[in-house]
């Protein structure tokens, strides 16, 4: 059987049960439930990749960078429905012009959102792995938009406008490496990332720099690559927080995945200076630019959006230096960690009915159990040990040192130290600061577990990362590409 | 250079955008959008019957339908049911647009050998592709209404469009298919966005929304 399908079956039911109005009772739970169950499922479905074995199949193919992709985004995806079962029915209860249809139709599109996230690092062929970075567009503009308010209503207009620019200028790109096979000498063309890896000598060298240059201005707007980032704070910040998370956790890394895959082929044909050239200053620029712009936050999501915008640095610079096994390492911690704190952002929205830094504050002393939550999280998002994201930073600024590239280091330095300051500054007053009462009184415990469960998971990164992990990530990083 | 015929199809295309840039009445602009794409509609049959490619006749029948019909149909309907008639852009000022757009179209003819294919025919109608991007992205940006910003987007896309059916030997059938009902899809959901924007904001005015800006 096809192991592709296996994957999506069960997404593709929750859509289908996003579609009976009448289940809106039951619906939260049995999605929670789906998506906790799709958890092994795809455990088992990416487990040859880990050994080292490609699984292809029509137009999909499972390598190690796919399957390492396909299980975070799953991660992600579980952890964000478990939250949504809590957090959307008590949000409902104030929201009194939400019907049930559209209450359900979130779960529709949650699905559809999902499995097009699973097509993007599963795809071979480079205009399908367009199609479906298009297709998260679309399915995820609605979902920003879930709580139609004015803001909201706008970030989705930006959101939509800015990511199809992008993604057009994607497009071109596509078109323009297709364009630069004129050169094969049987006149054969494909679009599938092995065969261009495989044939990179033959390609027209002048069209495929054009033709990168292009698509990592289209995916680079959609990863939010610092000047491109505009869209991401606004729509990061105006989508229900479930959302926020797959967003953050998940969809980032899709556009970042296309870019690798496209930096395999101009690797392949010998052009690794262009990419040292481009994306080891692009995220080193990133890295500092949303360093100084988090200093100067007053709303505690669009902080953790910018904070996404920062570590999308770090991880272009990842590609940049062609480190496969570190861009797998830190996007995993990324995601773990950002989506635990976009799950507490939630719990803390619907308590306090803000997210402005000036109306938040005591959270320690009203709820200790989200206060410790929120302070581990913030310590983990800025870098520091014992948890995953240290060790990843800090195997990335040694890596960066020795690939000679000494002046991106160290702004990155500079631009993790301002980090830490901003986070814990702005952090540590909605924690300890002066005692705000919160609005609605909330099962607070329940809604502190999943972040919980995700730090834990972020710990152990952080105290397992020995030689036999480096290894597995090393088998990851190779298949499919250079070493 | 020696001017083909389907490179004067693509300049022509070119050039009708270029006058959209002057237009200021909503259904005019889509009119001329009707226009460019039949003009892309007609390359590809000219094409098709060079190369004696069915598909390609197929593909020009679903791009003319799809975006010289279906989304100027549905946006004009869109425009009506909102009340909106005239954009006039976010200077004022529709002359000046329409000098940078001929501008851009200079540009993309001086660009045209950096993005032509060698071994290709009609490598003029490279630079009339890069053009048409380009004042895809000038309409985008000068226009003030949600609507009229949707034009802008398409062509873009017909740019690209073009770009792929004059500079390969054809891309593969399903992802062209692909990418225009991608197209279809994206004006649909920008078409729901925009009547939101309408009820909730009683204008779609993009340049009007600041509740975002800190």
């Amino acid at each position: 059987m096809n192991p592709f399908l296996l994957i999506a079956v069960l997404p593709f039911l929750m859509a289908c049960l996003g579609l009976i109005p009448r289940a809106a009772r039951w619906l939260p739970w049995a999605g929670a439930a789906i998506m906790l169950i799709q958890l092994p499922v795809v455990g088992w479905v990416c487990l040859p990749a880990f050994t080292g074995a490609t699984t292809v199949y029509g137009g999909f193919m499972m390598d190690g960078m796919g399957a390492a992709f396909t299980v975070i985004t799953t991660l992600v995806a579980a952890a964000a429905t478990v939250q949504a079962a809590l957090l959307l029915p008590a949000e409902r209860r104030g929201e009194h012009n939400m019907t049930d249809r559209r209450f359900c139709l979130f779960y529709t599109l949650s699905g559809l959102f999902i499995l097009a996230m699973y097509a993007v690092p599963l795809v071979q062929h480079l205009g399908y792995l367009w199609i479906a970075i298009e297709a998260t567009t679309l399915m995820s503009a609605p979902l920003i938009n879930y709580h139609r308010s004015r803001n909201s209503l706008e970030a989705t207009w930006k959101y939509l406008l800015l990511c199809s620019v992008g993604i057009a200028f994607a497009l071109f790109g596509t078109v323009i490496i297709f364009a630069a096979q004129h050169a094969f000498a049987d006149g054969e063309t494909t679009m599938l990332v092995s065969d261009l890896i495989a044939r990179a000598g033959d390609l027209d060298p002048r069209l495929l720099r054009l033709g990168f240059v292009f698509c990592l201005l289209g995916y680079g707007t959609k990863a939010g690559i610092f000047p491109l980032h505009n869209w991401l704070p606004d729509a990061h910040s105006e989508a229900p927080s479930t959302v926020s998370a797959m967003l953050s956790g998940a969809l980032l890394n899709c556009a970042l995945i296309a870019i690798w895959r496209l930096s395999q082929i101009v690797a392949a044909a010998g052009q690794s200076e262009l990419l040292h050239q481009l994306l080891v200053p692009a995220g080193a620029v990133t890295v500092i630019a949303a360093s100084i712009m988090l200093l100067r936050q007053h709303d505690l999501k669009r902080m953790l959006a910018y904070s996404s915008v920062e570590h999308v640095g770090l991880l272009t610079l990842a590609i940049g230096i062609g480190s496969g096994r570190l861009f797998i390492l830190h996007a995993f911690n990324h995601s773990i960690v950002k989506v635990a704190l976009f799950l507490l952002a939630g719990g803390i929205l619907h308590a306090y009915g803000t997210k402005a830094f000036s109306k938040l504050g005591g959270v320690l002393k009203t709820a200790p159990v989200w206060g410790v939550a929120l302070m581990a999280a913030a310590f983990a998002i800025a870098g520091s040990p014992p948890f995953g994201t240290f060790i990843s930073e800090w195997l990335l600024l040694r890596d960066t040192f020795a690939a000679g590239e000494v002046t991106a280091a160290v702004v990155v330095i500079a631009g993790l130290t301002v980090t830490f300051i901003a986070i814990t500054t702005h952090m540590g007053r909605v924690v300890f600061g002066h005692g705000r009462n919160p609005v609605h009184v909330v099962a607070v415990r329940a809604w502190a577990l999943t972040p919980a469960v995700l730090l834990t998971i972020s710990l152990i990164a952080g105290v397992a990362v020995a030689p036999p992990v480096m290894q597995v990530l090393t088998v990851l990083a190779r298949q499919g590409g250079r070493p | 250079m020696n001017l083909s015929q389907i490179d004067l199809l693509a300049a022509g295309a070119a050039v009708l955008a270029v006058w959209t840039c002057g237009v200021t009445r909503v259904k005019t602009q889509l009119l001329g959008l009707v226009g460019q794409t039949t003009l892309l509609a007609g390359i590809c049959v000219l094409l098709g019957l060079e190369e004696a490619a069915w598909h390609m006749l197929i593909l020009a029948l679903v791009v003319f339908s799809v975006k010289a019909v279906g989304i100027p149909v549905f946006l004009g309907k869109a425009a009506e049911r909102i009340g909106i008639v005239r954009d006039r852009g976010v200077s004022n000022n529709s002359t000046l647009i329409l000098l940078m757009g001929c501008g851009l179209l200079m540009l993309g003819y001086f660009m045209t050998p950096h993005f032509a294919v060698p071994t290709m025919m009609n490598r003029g109608a490279a630079g009339m592709a890069l053009a048409l991007v380009f004042i895809g992205m000038l309409l985008m940006v000068t226009r003030r209404l949600a609507l009229s910003q949707v034009i802008g987007f398409l062509t873009m896309e017909n740019g690209i469009f073009l770009y792929g059916l004059t500079q390969t030997n054809g891309m593969p059938l399903l992802m062209e298919m692909g990418i225009v009902f991608e197209a279809l899809v994206g004006v649909m959901i920008a078409g729901v966005v925009m009547f939101r924007i309408n009820r909730s904001f009683e204008h779609i005015d993009v340049s009007d929304m600041r509740g975002l800006r800190h």
